[in-house]
């Protein structure tokens, strides 16, 4: 955080300097300080303790440089108390130079989430700094939403917004007639963070964390991580056009899958586990458009690089590679006043299968969600279902949120698990919890 | 003597120096006048009522031109026999009334329908053949029963032609020229009368043609009869007032006067006389008597005073200008508050008639004034005025009293001693005439304009009692595409439409082509009855026609269908229309069209005699009460202005309010209705009741001003002079229209008793009611000034303040009663203010700030803030908006592609910062609320325009809303689907015709709760484009809010493309 803040804002400042207009407005008048105020409890309903007991302060500050650039700095400070989810201080092996998070003690985390100049020449639009890039339409599900890592503190439960793991980022957008080419680089080596064993929301399924035949010295060596600035970056691009009523992306992506490949090695001193990232090229596109009441949506990605782990005992590194295919089909009903009723099919098919795969060649998850607004929005209602065919696992996320007066907001929710322990969500099925928030804007 | 004085006693000597000169002058100009009469147009048809560019009318004759339709004369021959009409003998009298009347000049011989000359379709071999019921002749009975199966197997002609239980037919003659109804249906009463005819058999004559015809001439001949007998009896109460053969001739020289000035001005501005007018020659000759009385009474106090001037011409030039310089003051103060009376009828009456009516009588009005003026004096100072006996002198120079004086005297110390009580009296029969009034219906049976033993009252009866009615609702239905009518779908709406309508209790049957083409289908079906429906092959539809055609007479259909086949006419008939009935059933028919009949492809448009005759009836009780009250309040103006003294002007109006309540209390409790007839009986009862309160007033303030002693004593000469004249002028009136009360016509009996009450209850609360407000009151005007104590002068204050207040709320009522019950055929169509509302200048593009406040029942508040922009593409409108604040909504993004063509769904587009995407949401529930707001996604989207497809509009009326003139323009949701998506059932907004925006939108929902209230406020113009500032909307049911405030309105910036692009929606700002 500091090393960043550090390597950026001499530039910030220089263009700052260079661009601020003594003629125009003051500079009081062209700063925007906002931001919020978070305390979140969430409690385990089968362990009985805390997961999390958080104060969250998130500002965020605005500036208009000139007309044409604005810049946008948005920080988080986070203390948590409990400190289940990410006991003790984190290594952050997993993040670059420039993405880490500066810890105060265990249980204080400071981050700079994003920091950004936009700026807009003639038909292109360029957004330069932390950020996130978000594509795709469909909803948790990610199959083209695969620029921004994820951090995996509370599994899927946060928020999106606060599991996206901003980076360092160029990304233009550059209008060519009716559609739009998004160019974006990324120069920021920052991968998923997972949380360690001994965390909550530790991964213990087999799917993720290969098992180890007992009573053979195990060495786990840390994560290798791509640290070129250059060579190891990624390289992404968007087409996206709307016509005839129809929302159209194709997306191509050069890029370091996030979650690390697991690989083992049979050596004579036992087994060394080693853990780097590969990359891969993403091809795909996605949909959306409104009949009636309906909306669709979807989306399709196929990556030529990705390793999944085998339970062949002869495997040499206990993964194998192959091409993944992913695609979510979606629809969202809002017929009923107040309603939303959105349904989601998601498919991951491992196109050169072997017969060891610890996964299914074809992995099937559903989502299921109601939502009802109530009180003129001042109440929301939602019951969120996540459900994989595969393993018969899944959770459900029911909440209420509650505007309170404006600015500030209470929720209440509720979080179960269900399943076999070797299913992506069963192997939560302890960590059941219930959460109370208090947000406060500013 | 002060300067007016003198002026007007210069003006009587110069008007007395030559009598004889300017009598004859007078005279001539009066016979001059009166040549113009004969010349008057007399119009007593029900069309008069109506103006004739109406669209209603407009397009009723549009109508008679394509399908010919009239309205008949109907004659029924009726046999109750065991064989009912179906016997040689009653067919046969078919056949010769038919062939008679048939040859009548104003008779078409083509448009006449009766047994004998209508055709049977019948299936044959080859397919089918049209012969006539009467070929071969019906001379036996077999044949007779043969054309009665042939009937019983046209269902058409059941109850239309021929009675449902065979015991009556018709003969339908329509008539070339509808104004000369009148003599044709004489001729055929004629041709009835001479008809012989076998015992059992009767013969009616009646139909709207019939009716309207001859009930014009009903009346007006009995008005011409007993207007003269009233005129009589006037004379013969002058006489009893004065004993001179002067005192009774003169006033009606300046009857007549009055009557010629008026109708002569008719005549020579070529206005009708309409049956109303008949109630002007009533109001004029009252006017014209009053005026007369009360000169002729001071003429002779001033005899009594100095009878030997009476014998010499210069002393009698001396009596008049005497007696004029009192009198001219009153006269010209009760002329000048008549005809203010009048203007107000005038300009408050749509109906032409009505119109006309307060027009000419302020005209003759004036001419009585002008007479009296003028004519009178010369004439009192050429003739010998022999002294009455009823007038003589006493010592103090004050007149003696005869009986009615003494009479009148004692009424009045009556009532001047217990003032509170007679007061009291007063509030009372206010009140009895305001629960009288609330009484008063609005109807009109024009049958019942004759007596119930007049034989078209008995006709009506008799054929409206066994046909399915004489009264024609016609329904014009116009498809778009020549043979558009052959078209199964289109045939099968108007069996609906028949089938629908005929439902209604009060719709006897119905007839139309589609009734022809289940005949002729059947008939080409061996007569099969299941074959009594529509084809379902367009062909085989246009085939029929060709086949009726090849045997039977094209003109047939003439009145159902247009030689191009694509409109048709349906004739619904009514055994009864009077204009409750009306009001129930023609609303209800009309929203069956607009809702359930009418497409693209086809619509349908009332017409006919029924809905001429609603449109006009409909127009009466708006009227009237404005009328009423445009009158009042310029009386009341008049009054004031005459007196100098707002309060002069209230007490002015106190006889006439009298009178007025006093008048519908009766109409009330006697049940008479406010109909045509009856309408006009306000306007008479204000034009006569002034009279006497001005009268009353103006002797009151001379007494009061230049007589000492108590305010009893100086008033105690007000009720044996002021008082005698006014009630020979009341007995004149009264004994005089009481004579109409023996009239034959029941509006004119009505019209005799009302004028009466009217006229009585004026002159007795003039000469009581009146002096005792005085005493209780003691208004400055009518004392000398300071003499009023200062105490009294602080009620006289109030009582003037009061009455300022008062006129302040006639004037109100009467502003909200101009907008609300206006007249809606005078507002411009809902269709064409809603255009001009969404043709209003919205800016090609705006950029501006919204603050969203949000208010719950409990008076909770969330505020968001937003930058918002639109602009328009040609006919595609892009909308942005952007969240500024609070927090947690702050980023979010709302895009809108709002596109021209209505049925394309619009795009839309909502970002949430919180996914970090766009996420596309279905436009198709417009009537959802917007992000919490109190405003659907319809009303953020449409802004102050209106989706013209969505409703049906309707001007209701005019309102002020925020003082500001607006109409009130009612959509209702052109089918369920469309109010279901829309969340409204009903949707009224307050158009303002100035800056084309609603200031008020009123919603209710679907199943018609009052819903939501939408005020559009701080409306200002921004770069010459008008703009609200502000928006509230109010759900009643929720009791939650929202307030939109814009601000930085900038409809001049440029708004680049780019800001409507979803990539800029991501960025939130």
């Amino acid at each position: 955080m500091l090393k960043s803040a550090i390597a950026f804002f001499p530039v910030i400042a220089l263009i700052s300097l260079a661009s601020i207009d003594a003629k125009a407005e003051s500079i009081a008048e062209r700063i925007e300080l906002s931001g919020k105020f978070e305390s979140q409890l969430a409690f385990g309903t089968t362990t009985h303790i805390a997961q999390k007991k958080a104060f969250v302060l998130t500002p965020e500050i605005g500036i208009d440089l000139t007309p044409a650039l604005h810049l946008t700095v948005i920080a988080r400070l986070r203390s948590d108390i409990a400190d289940e989810l990410e006991p003790g201080k984190p290594e952050q092996r997993n993040r670059s130079h420039y993405s880490t998070r500066h810890f105060t003690g265990t249980h204080a985390d400071t981050e700079l989430r994003e920091a950004y100049i936009d700026a807009e020449i003639d038909n292109t639009f360029l957004r330069i700094g932390k950020q996130q890039v978000v594509w795709g339409q469909a909803d948790g599900l990610k199959v083209l939403d695969i620029l921004n890592p994820q951090t995996f503190r509370e599994f899927i439960l946060n928020d999106f917004e606060d599991s996206r793991i901003p980076l360092w980022t160029v990304n233009a957008e550059i209008a060519i007639g009716d559609a739009f080419m998004q160019v974006v680089w990324i120069a920021d080596q920052t991968y998923d963070d997972i949380p360690k064993p001994g965390a909550t929301f530790a991964f213990t399924s087999p799917q993720i964390i290969p098992s180890l035949a007992p009573g053979i010295p195990t060495t786990i060596s840390t994560p290798t991580r791509p640290s070129k600035f250059l060579a190891d970056s990624d390289i992404a691009a968007q087409f996206s056009l709307f016509i005839n009523g129809w929302d159209l992306s194709l997306n191509y992506a050069y890029h370091y899958s996030d979650q690390p490949v697991i690989r083992r090695n049979h050596s004579q001193t036992g087994i060394t586990v080693r853990q780097n990232y590969e990359r891969t090229h993403l091809l795909g596109g996605s949909f959306s458009n409104v009949f009636g009441d309906f909306t669709f949506r979807g989306e399709i990605g196929y990556s030529s690089h990705r390793f999944f782990l085998t339970n062949n005992i002869a495997d040499r590194d206990g993964v194998i590679e192959s091409g993944e295919l992913a695609y979510v089909v979606g629809t969202d009903y809002q017929g009923l006043r107040d309603w939303l009723v959105s349904a989601q099919f998601f498919q991951s098919i491992i196109t050169n299968p072997d017969t060891n795969v610890v996964r299914d060649e074809v992995n099937t998850t559903t989502t299921f969600l109601v939502r009802r607004d109530l009180m003129n929005e001042t109440l929301e209602a939602e019951v969120l279902l996540i459900h994989t065919l595969n393993q018969s696992d899944g959770v459900v996320q029911a909440s209420l949120k509650y505007e309170w007066i404006t600015n500030i907001h209470l929720s209440v929710g509720a979080d179960i698990f269900y399943g076999v322990s070797k299913g992506l969500f069963g192997q939560f099925n302890d960590k059941d919890r219930v959460t109370v928030g208090v947000e406060v804007g500013f | 003597m002060n300067k007016s004085a003198n002026n007007a006693e210069k003006y009587f000597e110069f008007v007395t120096s030559w009598p004889k000169t300017y009598f004859i002058v007078s005279i001539l100009t009066i016979l001059w006048i009166a040549t113009f009469v004969p010349q008057i147009h007399k119009d007593t048809s029900s069309d008069a009522f109506i103006a004739k560019d109406n669209p209603i009318v407009l397009y009723r004759d549009q109508v008679r031109d394509v399908f010919g339709l009239e309205d008949p004369i109907v004659v029924a021959v009726i046999n109750d026999g065991p064989r009912g009409i179906f016997n040689p003998d009653s067919l046969a009298l078919v056949d010769q009334l038919t062939q008679t009347i048939g040859k009548l000049s104003n008779v078409d011989p083509d448009r006449i329908t009766s047994l004998a000359t209508e055709s049977n379709i019948v299936g044959t071999i080859d397919g089918m053949e049209v012969t006539d019921f009467f070929e071969p002749y019906p001379s036996t009975q077999a044949r007779a029963d043969e054309i009665k199966a042939a009937i019983a197997d046209f269902p058409l002609y059941q109850g239309t032609l021929v009675a449902r239980d065979s015991n009556a037919t018709l003969i339908v003659v329509e008539l070339l020229d509808q104004d000369a109804a009148q003599i044709t249906y004489d001729e055929i009463l004629a041709i009835v009368a001479a008809t012989p005819v076998t015992a059992g058999t009767e013969i009616h004559v009646a139909g709207e043609g019939a009716i309207s015809g001859y009930r014009s001439t009903y009346i007006d001949r009995d008005a011409t009869r007993l207007n003269p007998l009233a005129a009589v009896v006037i004379t013969i109460v002058l006489f009893m007032a004065f004993r001179t053969l002067t005192g009774a001739v003169l006033p009606n020289i300046v009857v007549l006067g009055t009557l010629a000035a008026a109708f002569g001005a008719m005549a020579a501005f070529g206005v009708s006389f309409y049956v109303i007018t008949n109630g002007l020659a009533t109001i004029l000759i009252g006017i014209a008597v009053a005026d007369s009385i009360h000169i002729m009474s001071q003429v002779y106090e001033e005899i009594a005073r100095a009878p030997e001037l009476a014998t010499s011409r210069i002393g009698r030039r001396e009596i008049v200008i005497r007696a004029m310089s009192k009198m001219w003051k009153p006269i010209t103060f009760t002329t000048i508050t008549t005809i203010a009376g009048f203007a107000g009828i005038w300009l408050g009456a749509a109906m032409p008639p009505m119109k006309f009516f307060g027009m000419f009588a302020a005209v003759g009005v004036a001419g009585a004034w002008v007479y009296s003026m003028f004519l009178l004096p010369a004439a009192l100072t050429l003739f010998p005025l022999k002294p009455s006996k009823l007038f003589k002198a006493e010592h103090n120079s004050r007149t003696s009293i005869d009986r009615c004086g003494a009479a009148l005297k004692n009424l009045g110390a009556a009532a001047l001693n217990r003032p509170r009580l007679a007061a009291a009296v007063a509030v009372l029969i206010v009140a009895f005439g305001i629960v009288g009034t609330n009484r008063v219906i609005v109807q009109e049976v024009q049958i019942d304009n004759f007596q119930p033993d007049e034989p078209i009252h008995i006709a009506d009866n008799e054929i409206n009692r066994r046909m399915d009615g004489t009264y024609f609702l016609d329904i014009v239905v116009e498809t778009n595409e020549p043979e558009g009518l052959f078209r199964p779908d289109h045939l099968r709406r108007i069996e609906a439409l028949q089938a629908h309508i005929e439902q209604i209790p009060a719709v006897g049957g119905s007839t139309s082509v589609v009734d022809y083409i289940k005949q002729m289908h059947k008939a080409v079906n061996e007569n099969r009855h299941e074959f009594y429906s529509i084809p379902d092959d367009e062909f085989l539809i246009a085939q029929l026609f060709l086949l009726y055609s090849a045997s039977g007479d094209p003109d047939d259909f003439e009145a159902e269908i247009d030689t191009d086949y694509a409109q048709a006419n349906v004739r619904f008939n009514f055994p009864a229309a009077d204009y409750q009935l009306l009001t129930e059933v023609v609303p209800a028919i009309q929203n069956y069209v607009k809702h359930e009949f009418n497409s693209d492809e086809i619509q349908a448009h009332l017409s006919g005699r029924v809905m001429v005759n609603y449109t006009w009836l409909k127009t009466i009780g708006d009227n009237h009460l404005r009328s009423l009250m445009l009158s009042l309040l310029f009386v009341w103006l008049a009054a004031a202005l005459a007196f100098r003294s707002i309060l002069a002007g209230a007490l002015s109006l106190i006889p006439v309010g009298m009178s007025l309540l006093l008048v519908y209390a009766v109409m009330g409790f006697g049940n008479i209705w406010l109909g045509v007839g009856t309408s006009m009986f306000a306007a008479i009862a204000i034009g006569l009741g002034i009279d006497f309160a001005i009268h009353t007033l103006d002797r009151m303030k001379e007494l009061l001003s230049n007589r000492s002693g108590s305010y009893d004593q100086r008033l105690a000469d007000l009720f044996p002079s002021t008082g005698r004249a006014l009630f020979f002028n009341f007995a004149a009136l009264t004994f005089g229209f009481l004579v109409l009360v023996t009239s034959e016509v029941p509006a004119l009996i009505k019209f005799g008793l009302l004028v009466a009450v009217a006229v009585s209850t004026s002159f007795i609360s003039s000469i009581t009611i009146l002096p005792v407000l005085g005493k209780l009151l003691k208004p400055t005007f009518l004392f000398r000034q300071g003499e009023i104590s200062p105490q009294d002068r602080k009620l006289s204050a109030l009582a003037s303040a009061g009455s300022t207040m008062a006129l302040v709320a006639l004037v109100s009522v009467l502003v909200v009663n101009f907008a609300e019950a206006g007249d809606a055929s005078k507002l411009p169509s809902g269709d064409s203010l809603i255009a001009q509302v969404n043709a209003r200048d919205d800016g090609q593009q705006v950029t501006r700030s919204l603050k969203m406040e949000l208010v719950d029942r409990r008076g909770k508040s969330r505020v968001r803030e937003t930058l918002g922009y639109r602009r328009y593409y040609g006919e595609e409108k892009r909308t942005v908006i952007f969240y500024r604040s609070p927090t947690n909504v702050k980023g979010t993004g709302f895009l809108t592609y709002d596109y021209s063509q209505a049925e394309t769904d619009d795009d839309q587009w909502l970002y949430l910062p919180a996914l970090r995407k766009v996420r596309r949401i279905s436009a198709a529930d417009r009537g959802d609320y917007f992000l919490g707001t109190d405003f659907s996604y319809e009303d953020i989207k449409k802004e102050t325009r209106i989706a013209t497809e969505d409703y049906i509009f309707t001007t209701l009326s005019s309102e002020e809303i925020e003082s500001q003139f607006t109409y009130l323009v009612e959509g209702i949701p052109v089918d369920s689907a469309t109010a279901e998506e829309l969340g409204y059932g009903r949707v009224r907004w307050h158009i303002d015709p100035q800056i084309w925006m609603s200031r008020k939108t009123e919603m209710w929902d679907v199943n018609g709760n009052r819903l939501k209230t939408v005020r559009n406020e701080n409306i200002e113009q921004i770069q010459g484009i008008w703009t609200a500032l502000k928006l509230t909307a109010l759900n009643h049911k929720t009791g939650h809010s929202t307030t939109f405030t814009f601000s930085d309105v900038d409809y001049q910036s440029p708004v680049e493309d780019s800001i409507f692009e979803q990539r800029t929606l991501r960025r939130g700002r």
